[in-house]
């Protein structure tokens, strides 16, 4: 009886030595599948991809808006990649589906849309109303064309950024003590189901 | 080959809800006392054993270990992968609630099946016997569990053959590792503690 006990501990160990040995191998959120999305001008671009980074390819993404209505939808190329113009100027729903049963979905806040493109007119009109003079409507084209390059200029600058902070927005995949304390929790169902057991004995 | 959240329709989820219950409901009813660690010993696997991932071509497939928590428990199996699993959604977002029943049951059954088929042969005094029907016993379990998941899809509209055939290929690693860790258990097993074996085979 008691080698028996023996074995089975060393069994034991042996098991659990070997979880973590496989865990360490691979801290990584096995299969959660990721999308992000960030805006560049008026188009909205996607990224899936389970972790690993393995790009998700021929993934079907579909925009709703707010009230569950779909928008749009396409699959993702090679790159796990996607675009589409900006629909509508209001929150977007952007979910993802693969063949294989995994889905993942991104709430895009009307906030977020990096230019709203009736603005540059307002505040072109705003400024220079009443001036008719050609001199003026001359400084107000070549403005435009400056603030269109520089919007250009900064969104090519601020895509890596933009991707970046949509990843950190994404919660991050299970750690050491989600895996410890998973396990804490089966041995605690196991010790609650041992004490109702034995008091029924 | 965990389903996520919201890709199944109700009818599906809720017919996998309830025959993962009645499974489970077997399971507890067959779990002795003696056998509570063992069930969470191989549940606590199970949890963890979906770190483990395999990069295959364009996708990722993990390890599952359903195979070996079926040999090992046979219908107890049920309860011990409806822990595993609801543990996983909580804390690795695998997964979902109300997925959990159609996930249990993809994985839980296949397991069972496999038991059932296979016990006797797991149990042959004969090494090759033994051994190939321990990996049988896992890989099976892997491709079962791949084509249940596809028939869900199915359910909700998939196209049946192209998804199988695709979520069976990605997991073709993994049916040959468990194949291969079952086996290895086994062996080792026979060899230092050969009764581990018989006492789920009385109930």
């Amino acid at each position: 009886m008691k080698i028996e006990i023996k074995i089975e501990t060393i069994f034991f160990k042996i098991f659990v030595l070997f979880c973590f040995l496989f865990f360490y191998a691979s801290l990584s959120h096995a299969h959660k599948v990721y999308l992000f999305a960030w805006t560049e001008g008026d188009r909205i671009y996607t990224e899936s991809y389970l972790s690993g980074n393995k790009k998700i390819k021929d993934g079907i993404i579909k925009v709703f808006d707010s009230e569950g209505k779909e928008l749009l939808n396409g699959k993702t190329d090679e790159n796990g990649e996607f675009s589409f113009k900006i629909p509508v100027n209001a929150d977007l729903r952007i979910v993802l589906e693969t063949l294989t049963g995994h889905g993942a979905e991104y709430l895009f806040k009307k906030s977020e849309f990096s230019t709203d493109h009736t603005h540059n007119e307002e505040a072109g009109s705003g400024i220079y109303i009443g001036k008719d003079t050609e001199a003026e409507h001359q400084l107000t084209a070549v403005q435009d064309m400056m603030r269109k390059e520089f919007e250009l200029a900064l969104d090519a600058r601020l895509k890596p950024v933009m991707k970046e902070l949509a990843k950190l927005r994404e919660d991050k995949g299970p750690g050491i003590t989600e895996v410890i304390g998973g396990i804490g929790y089966i041995l605690g169902i196991m010790g609650i189901v041992a004490y109702m057991r034995s008091r029924k004995n | 080959m965990h389903i996520s959240e919201g890709i199944l329709t109700g009818p599906v989820l809720l017919s996998g809800a309830a025959l993962s219950v009645a499974g489970t409901a077997i399971g507890l009813k067959k779990i002795d006392y003696d056998q509570i660690p063992r069930v969470a010993i191989l549940s606590a696997g199970f949890f963890v054993a979906s770190l483990v991932h395999v990069p295959v071509g364009p996708a990722s497939v993990h390890l599952v270990l359903n195979g070996l928590a079926g040999l090992f428990l046979g219908w107890a199996a049920f309860p011990a992968i409806l822990v595993g699993l609801l543990l996983q959604a909580v804390l690795f977002q695998y997964g979902g609630f109300t997925s959990l029943g159609i996930n249990c049951l993809n994985m839980a059954l296949p397991a069972t099946i496999c038991f059932i088929l296979l016990r006797k042969g797991v149990r042959s005094d004969r090494v090759i016997y033994s051994s190939i029907a321990s990996f049988l016993c896992g890989a099976g379990s892997i491709f079962l569990s791949s084509v249940m998941v596809a028939f869900s899809l199915y359910l909700t509209g998939d196209q049946f053959l192209t998804v199988a055939k695709l979520i069976v290929l990605t997991n073709l690693p993994i049916m040959f590792i468990e194949g291969f860790i079952v086996l290895f258990c086994v062996r080792f097993l026979k060899k230092v503690k050969p009764d581990i074996l018989e006492v789920v085979y009385e109930n």
